[in-house]
């Protein structure tokens, strides 16, 4: 079975901003099954880790907030991707990407030795 | 910008708590619905779902928790809980925080009203622009009365041409005039500036102009600038004044702006005029004479330029001048100049006063912080058991140290609030003390950054407070709690601190009572200090009939003045209960102005030995026996001494020792001399002594007396001229009487300094008895603060040693004993901080050593009765709670513990 992980600092907006990006407007609970699902249910995330979380983007403008009748009818709290939630997205991306080929460079193999 | 939104967003939050809360626990119900309905479609039973959904939240309250620190400022909210937590606790003990926020409020106001006085006199920016470039020149020689002789005029103009660091230099002249009003004369203190002075000194008109360089010179109209505070004291501020005349000695003058507010130095001058208005100081005397020095320079750093680059031009102008001038510096005299910045000469006079006040003031505020940490300590004590169990309930170390730091943060403010209102009360004694010692007095505020000062230096004490009590160390709640909330009364650690305060609170009390010793007895010594006049019950008035300018354009005016005084004079004489009546000038007590070197028949100077100059004085053959200044040998003046008749001359005795030593200068002559004389009507023919009187204090009582030439009031101009009434009682009665008579007789002279003797010694006296004062009471109260110091920790330590007492008592010891273990206590603590408060003691006398007179910095008399003080009041702190140990009843302790 897969290691559970924590979530890395730092990363869960990042992952919050993506889901809505491709999923559009969702709750909470749909944000979290979704993170969950994407990471082979190797992440899970409890409320005290994801609504902190949402609040903040919330705060910083990236992400609205407003209470809508859910699929099946009952009522949830949605949240949606703003202008800035989407520039701000696009830059974290960027610097994500960049990040991972830093450190991917620097834990590379000198010699084309073992793979861990 | 994020995060400027970020931060708004959470401080809204701070305030809609209530609706958020409720909103997020509806979000998470809804989460936790969501998640329960698919685990039921997935199979499980509708019990087990929740469950699940349940385990996999993480529990709702502590996501309620971390959404709710997202939401607001967490840290804010428990400071606020805090401080709400801190009210309530002082409020329960009333009594602990009424005595702690007093202390504090003794402490930091005398520190704010203190530092407010230090701010504006000595700290603060001088208003003038660039202020700090400004520079005052100070010519100086050993001579009596030469420490700050100022420049002559060609001096002046050696500097201006020879020093490139000084961008401009200008002159200013003191003199004193009398301005006619409508009904009425008064005298001013004018300067007499050269045209550039304002620009210079960086001051700007609020009114009009200020004089230009296009007013130096001769053949300009005199024009006159007010300064601000004489603007508003005689013409009441009145913008009309701009442009109109006023009659200045005789002339008119144009007034022709008012400056801004400013300190005025050497004098506090009511106006300054072009220098037109006085010809003398056009003339070839004061312009070509080298020693007719009249002139003081003040000068503004050149762009770019140091005062150490000053410094050395001008010693080598100087040296220059020395050299090519021989005559003019005698060497026995020590001629230097020196280069200031001229903020320092504004404080000089009050700084070692203030900076004496103001660590006075510290040590106060010290001792009393020691006190609250003392008590704070033994509430500490107290409050183990309460810090206890909060540690139990999941409060961190760092929660405990900001809820003390909030407890303390209440009562060190209210102890500021407290203390700014002891400020503001005790404001009024600090400026009248300040005007004595410096013109930049009328500069002192309680603005926003002395309210700031005392700000910090209450957040500074409750921050060292809070670290004093100990708190459970990370790790060590278990045995605390192990010790099951039992009072751990005051480990030893603890009650070490205590000790080291109360003895540092001593300490700091012996010195500052010691400084007050020193000050009063100075103050006493100076009360007692002999003025040379046999009694006190004489009244002196000045009355100027006549200015110089005056006696030089119309030679009968003095003939006229003199007619005048003397009709004064017999019409005083003739009121009851006077006895005799004098004229003469200066009056007797106050320094002359007039002074001249001044040379004896037959004696040459030894080589290196400076020229002797004297103060030139008159008075008439009644003078003496009006002043009460005994004559020792020879005559007083007769009628006969007038012009025409031989010239003869009364001298102090110290004039007869210093010209004539070891012989009788009865009969001998005497002559003024010097190059100074060429430029005044005063001839230097030889004159006769004819008696020898006793020295008088007129240079203020901490004065050594200087040499003293009277002049008969008949044979010389009239300089100046007063009446000196000796009266059978009561002196002071007499004013309204005199004062007609005089206006009668002249109705627009000015009469000034009406004055009894006993009021004049007053005037010198007073400053210190203030000073004295002050410090005294700040030493009162430490000594008082310490001694509840003292008395407050012995209490402390007989309760916690209730038990080990009781059972001394049962096993033998007695009362008596008891006590006296109690009393040994603190008498170690006692003794160990009056030794180091003697030696503190001896260290600060050194240094206010310049503030003493008549007795020595290190007076034993005063030592040995500050330490006498101090150990007494100590005793009976230290017996109060010996008493109370005395008294324990072993049966009681017992069966309690």
């Amino acid at each position: 079975m897969a290691e559970k992980l924590d979530v890395q600092q730092g990363t869960l907006a990042l992952m919050i901003l993506k889901t809505l990006e491709v999923l559009g407007p969702l709750h909470g609970y749909g944000v979290a099954r979704r993170i969950e699902e994407t990471s082979n249910n190797r992440l899970t995330l409890n409320y005290g880790t994801l609504y902190p979380a949402l609040l903040k983007l919330e705060q910083e403008g990236f992400v609205t907030a407003e209470w809508r009748p859910s699929e099946n009818n009952r009522r949830a709290k949605f949240y949606t991707l703003t202008a800035a939630g989407r520039k701000q997205l696009a830059r974290e991306t960027r610097e994500w990407h960049q990040t991972a080929d830093l450190i991917a460079a620097f834990l590379a193999p000198r010699r084309g030795g073992e793979t861990p | 910008m994020r995060y400027l939104r970020a931060a708004f967003a959470r401080i809204a939050g701070l305030f809609t708590g209530h609706r958020a809360d409720a909103d997020l626990r509806d979000e998470l119900q809804s989460h936790l619905d969501m998640e329960t309905a698919e685990n039921i479609r997935r199979g499980m039973d509708p019990d087990e779902a929740r469950r699940q959904a349940k385990v996999a939240s993480g529990g709702l309250t502590q996501a309620a928790e971390a959404v709710h620190d997202q939401r607001g400022l967490p840290w804010i909210e428990s400071m606020v809980a805090d401080t709400r937590y801190a009210l309530r606790a002082l409020r329960h003990s009333p009594g602990f925080t009424a005595v702690v926020v007093l202390t504090l409020a003794l402490g930091i106001g005398a520190n704010t009203a203190i530092f407010s006085v230090v701010r504006g006199v000595l700290l603060k920016p001088l208003p003038h622009r660039d202020g700090d470039r400004l520079i005052y020149l100070r010519h100086s020689t050993d001579r009596p009365g030469g420490a700050n002789i100022g420049f002559s005029v060609p001096e002046v103009r050696d500097f201006r041409q020879g020093v490139p660091a000084l961008g401009g230099i200008a002159e200013y002249s003191s003199w004193s005039g009398i301005l006619r009003g409508d009904d009425d004369a008064v005298r001013v203190s004018v300067g007499l500036v050269t045209g550039n002075f304002f620009e210079v000194m960086g001051l700007s008109p609020v009114l009009g102009r200020l004089t230009l360089p296009r007013d130096d010179g001769p053949g300009v109209p005199p024009v006159m600038v007010l300064t601000h505070a004489y603007w508003k004291r005689r013409f009441g501020g009145d913008s009309g004044i701009v442009g109109q005349q006023v009659r200045l000695d005789g002339a008119a003058v144009t007034v022709i702006g008012v400056v801004e507010p400013a300190p005025w130095f050497p004098d506090r001058v009511d106006a300054l005029l072009n220098m037109v208005f006085s010809p003398h100081h056009l003339s070839a005397f004061m312009v070509e004479g080298r020693t007719h020095r009249m002139t003081e320079m003040i000068a503004r750093l050149a762009p770019g330029a140091s005062v150490e680059q000053a410094t050395t031009q001008v010693a080598a102008v100087y040296a220059r001048m020395q050299d090519a001038f021989k005559e003019a510096y005698d060497p026995g005299s020590h001629y230097r100049v020196a280069v200031v910045p001229f903020k320092e000469v504004l404080g000089e006079r009050a700084r070692l006063t203030l900076w004496l006040l103001m660590g006075a003031a510290a040590f106060v505020l010290i001792i009393a912080a020691a006190n609250v940490a003392n008590l704070t300590l033994m509430r500490g004590v107290r409050r183990e058991h309460e810090l206890v169990v909060r540690a139990a309930l999941g409060a961190g170390v760092a929660r405990l140290r900001r809820m003390l730091l909030a407890e303390n943060l209440v009562l060190t403010l209210l102890g500021a609030v407290a203390g700014v209102l002891i400020a503001v009360g005790g404001m009024g004694l600090l400026v009248a003390l300040a005007e004595r010692y410096s013109p930049r007095a009328g500069e002192i505020r309680l603005d926003a950054q002395v309210l700031g000062f005392a700000l910090v230096l209450s957040v500074v004490v409750a921050l060292l407070l809070s670290f004093v009590a100990a708190l459970p160390q990370e790790g060590t709640f278990a045995s605390w709690i192990a010790a099951g909330g039992r009072r751990l009364a005051g480990g030893r650690r603890k009650q070490r601190l205590q000790r080291a305060l109360v003895v540092a609170q001593i300490a700091v009390s012996v010195v500052l009572l010691a400084g007050a010793g020193l000050l009063t007895r100075t103050m006493i010594q100076l009360a007692n200090v002999d003025t040379g006049l046999v009694t006190e019950e004489v009244l002196t008035m000045q009355v100027p009939l006549v200015t110089p300018a005056q006696l030089m354009s119309d030679p009968s005016a003095d003939a006229t003045a003199k007619a005048r005084y003397e009709r004064m004079r017999l019409e005083v004489m003739a009121l009851p209960g006077v006895i005799t009546v004098g004229l003469g000038s200066p009056m007797p007590l106050r320094r002359s102005d007039v002074r001249f070197d001044v040379k004896a028949d037959g004696k040459a100077l030894a080589p290196g030995e400076a020229t002797p100059s004297a103060e030139l004085r008159t008075a008439n053959p009644e003078f003496f026996r009006a002043a009460g200044i005994p004559l020792l040998r020879g005559r007083e003046f007769l009628t006969t001494d007038r012009t025409g008749s031989a010239p003869v001359v009364i001298v102090n005795q110290t004039l007869a020792d210093r010209l004539f030593p070891g012989e009788d200068a009865l009969g001998k002559q005497i002559a003024w001399t010097g190059d100074v004389l060429r430029f005044t009507p005063i001839s230097g023919d030889w004159r006769t002594i004819v008696g020898i009187v006793g020295n008088t204090q007129d240079g203020g009582l901490d004065a050594k007396p200087g040499l003293v030439v009277f002049m008969p009031f008949a044979q010389m101009l009239v300089l100046g001229g007063g009446l000196v009434i000796r009266a059978e009682s009561n002196a002071e009665r007499l004013v309204p009487a005199a004062t007609r008579i005089v206006r009668s007789i002249a109705p627009t002279a000015p009469i000034e300094n009406v004055l009894t003797v006993s009021q004049i010694k007053d005037q010198s006296v007073s400053p210190r008895r203030l000073n004295a004062a002050l410090i005294s009471s700040l030493g009162i109260l430490a000594v008082l603060i310490a001694a509840v110091g003292i008395a407050g920790v012995l209490a402390f330590s007989v309760s916690a040693r209730t038990q080990e007492i009781g059972i001394r008592m049962s096993l033998g010891a007695d009362p008596g004993r008891v006590q006296r273990m109690i009393l040994r206590e603190g008498g170690v603590l006692l003794a160990l901080g009056l030794a180091l408060g003697v030696a503190g003691a001896f260290f600060a006398a050194r240094v206010i050593q310049g503030l003493l007179f008549g007795v020595a910095p290190h007076d034993p008399a005063t030592f040995i009765g500050v330490a006498v003080l101090m150990a007494a009041i100590g005793t009976v702190a230290c017996w109060i709670p010996a008493l109370r140990a005395a008294r324990i009843d072993p049966a009681i302790t017992m069966r309690t513990s």
